[in-house]
């Protein structure tokens, strides 16, 4: 039992922490809004930490490097389709796959000259062109719609399985950065003479959310697991991943925002700029709804494997 | 990463589940019901575990267990828990008034105490709750004043669990008065037939047993029956609370009653409203965010760290889980024409669960109590 990503991945994603916060951590996202074409300023710096270079089905350690990389990029709300690239397949000459639902698939990749490859939950695949963005980078947080022209050949379920899981990654990369940037506000900020921290209304808030953030985290992990294991489970276990994450993201974000006060709505705090990041990672391919709707659909009578699946459970 | 807990798991898994099935009934919903037989079972089951060294398998073995793995002991928790505690009221004496006696009692307390515990013969009871002492514990008032060279303890506790049938008792009480309350509390290690002892079972939805007042009027206390210090039973309180925290896998029994679900349904499975599937596939995910959250907690202690965060973050949501379960599982059979023995056995136990889950962000530690524990860590860290 080893329920931590290996010592060498985790070392990674403080690398990667650290080189994005050297890159201007927090301003990258903002100098992106203002001129999209800086979009790609991160993706140099990730490149020179081998990024690019990373095969996550390759091998474990390459997988748990890149989900921690994703989560270093989700800290500082990264404008680049980090996850994206990542779960590039070997064997199409592209680069970056993206996995996409229902009739009118959109990704947030507008605006990056790169060859994308798509697959939808049931492994088509297709080549998809980004749309050029219709409305500001402010509103849209580069999500534009996207051509596809399907191909012949079939991806992986350990494709769908990876596309989804390393974008709860980036998801937890933010949910954790929100809290902290609460936790910090919520002892700092005074109201009444002390701090915010002290009243219980704040504190059960926080401890809730706390408990949302922790849980995906556990998940982010059995998830990852699934995908090493090559279980037949995977993409059912990603899609489990992924409802617990954007749950999670609606309770974190809106008791950041709550405890945050207005100041919370300002551009001047990262947690505004984390939460309308979050967007994309919460809405696509699947919202909350839909995501459960999927899952329910694919398990059928078959539930999640648990501790009673298969035979032994007394009944 | 492994999130297997190994072969040596499974196969104990097997045994667990193949004594259950040979000494168990299908339609046992506990120990504690109006029909005695089930008390019965849980006492001939408890003495079935200890022969196999199960009851206590991970204490040493000097004290009659297996010295097994923490991983070991989770897969018990969860199988016992899941198939409703077949081991009745044992599991108190096993899971954490054992373990305090190993780590704070004399060496006369522990070849008197631990010995039984392990051979599943005695059943304890937990003297904490006051009427005026519930989640605020150390606001107690029940006395125990030096009489010479003895003790006599005088009071009241309420919610005590099995004190009907307890042989002993695990009582807090207040030895002196000081300056902060936590302070002056001493833990007394009592046989429940002491003269002076009174115990009023209280009726409720969970079914006998559950609760219920006792009375202590001048009971007679000797130094021998003083577990640790005297004036230092806050601090082993603490520890106790620590190990009950984890101490039950809620998550085990949800878990088996929602991969229960489509089997006792059958057809009918398909018929229940698009929406109430999503339902039970959404709580299938809360199951095991809950289970893995509870493998944090066991795989920080197993190298001998205790965060509280973990262990609160755990009890918040596997507490949340068995309600939010509950009412999710009560749709499903209310949806349902239930009329084999199969669908009836699942019915009943989906009713048991939901009766029992309504007391789960009460019992052993209130889930407020549980946010403030959390909240006091994770400010402390910012």
């Amino acid at each position: 039992m080893n329920i931590d990503l290996t010592d060498e991945a985790q070392e990674y994603g403080r690398t990667a922490e650290r080189a994005i916060e050297a890159a201007g951590g927090d301003a990258l996202v903002q100098r992106a809004e203002a001129d999209p074409a800086r979009r790609g300023d991160a993706a140099a710096v990730l490149g020179e930490l081998g990024a690019w270079d990373l095969d996550p089905l390759g091998s474990d350690d390459e997988l748990e490097a890149a989900a921690a990389l994703c989560r270093a990029a989700g800290r500082w709300a990264v404008p680049y389709p980090v996850a994206e690239r990542l779960s590039r397949p070997g064997d199409l000459h592209v680069d970056g796959l993206v996995v996409v639902a229902g009739p009118a698939p959109e990704a947030p990749l507008a605006g990056l000259d790169l060859r994308w490859a798509t697959i939808d939950l049931d492994g088509r695949c297709g080549m998809a062109t980004p749309r050029p963005l219709s409305v500001p980078a402010r509103k849209a947080a580069f999500v534009t719609g996207l051509d596809l022209e399907p191909l012949d050949e079939g991806g992986s379920p350990a494709a769908v399985a990876l596309g989804l899981v390393l974008g709860c990654w980036t998801l937890l990369g933010m949910l954790d950065r929100a809290m902290e940037l609460t936790r910090a506000y919520v002892v700092e900020r005074h109201q009444f003479g002390q701090p915010l921290s002290r009243f219980q209304g704040v504190q059960f808030q926080l401890t809730d959310a706390e408990v949302e953030r922790a849980g995906v985290e556990e998940l982010a992990g059995y998830a990852l697991w699934s995908i090493e294991g090559q279980r037949p489970d995977a993409v059912e276990d990603a899609l489990a991943l992924r409802l617990a994450a954007v749950e999670a993201a609606e309770v974190v974000f809106r008791t950041c925002h709550q405890l945050h006060g207005a100041i919370g709505f300002c551009d001047e705090t990262a947690l505004s700029w984390l939460s309308r990041y979050s967007q994309p990672l919460r809405r696509l391919p699947l919202g909350a709804a839909a995501t459960r709707d999927e899952l329910s659909r694919r398990l059928g009578r078959r539930p999640l494997a648990g501790l009673f699946d298969g035979t032994g459970a007394g009944w | 990463m492994e999130h297997d807990l190994g072969d040596d798991v499974a196969q104990l898994r097997t045994e667990l589940r193949r004594l259950v099935a040979d000494h168990v009934p299908p339609d046992f919903l506990g120990a504690f019901t109006d029909d005695p037989a089930d008390l019965e079972v849980a006492q001939r089951f408890c003495r079935v575990l200890a022969e196999q060294g199960l009851l206590c398998a991970a204490w040493p073995e000097e004290f009659g267990g297996r010295g097994a793995s923490p991983w070991a002991q989770t897969a018990v928790r969860e199988e016992m828990w899941a198939f409703h505690e077949p081991r009745g009221a044992q599991y108190m004496g096993v899971n954490w008034v054992g373990p305090t006696i190993m780590r704070h009692g004399t060496p006369d307390q522990q070849r008197r105490h631990l010995p039984p515990i392990a051979r599943g013969e005695v059943i304890w009871c937990q003297g904490f709750s006051e009427p005026d002492a519930g989640s605020d514990l150390a606001s107690l008032q029940t006395s125990a004043r030096r009489d010479g060279d003895e003790w006599r303890i005088s009071g009241q506790k309420i919610w005590t669990s099995y004190a009907t049938m307890a042989q002993w008792c695990f009582l807090l009480a207040r030895t002196s008065k000081a300056e902060r309350k936590q302070h002056g509390l001493t833990i007394f290690l009592l046989p429940m037939d002491t003269p002076g002892i009174e115990v009023r079972p209280i009726a409720c939805m969970m079914g006998p047993h559950h609760l219920n007042e006792v009375f202590f009027d001048d009971v007679r206390a000797t130094d021998a029956d003083v577990l640790g210090e005297v004036g230092d039973g806050w601090r082993v309180v603490q520890e106790v609370l620590s190990f009950e925290r984890v101490g039950i896998a809620r998550y085990a029994r949800v878990d088996r009653l929602l991969q229960w679900a489509p089997i006792a349904l059958g057809e009918q499975w398909d018929a229940l409203p698009e929406e109430l599937r999503g339902r039970w596939a959404r709580m299938l995910t809360h199951c095991r965010r809950a289970r893995l959250l509870a493998y944090r907690v066991v795989a920080l202690q197993s190298t001998g760290q205790v965060r509280p965060t973990d262990a609160a973050a755990y009890r918040i949501a596997v507490t949340r889980l068995d309600q939010e379960s509950a009412e999710v599982l009560m749709d499903i059979v209310g949806a349902a024409a239930l009329s084999s023995d199969d669908g009836r056995r699942f019915r009943r136990a989906v009713e048991d669960h939901h009766r029992y889950a309504v007391a789960a962000t009460v019992s052993s530690g209130s889930i407020e109590m549980q946010r403030i524990l959390m909240a006091r860590s994770l400010l402390a860290a910012s």
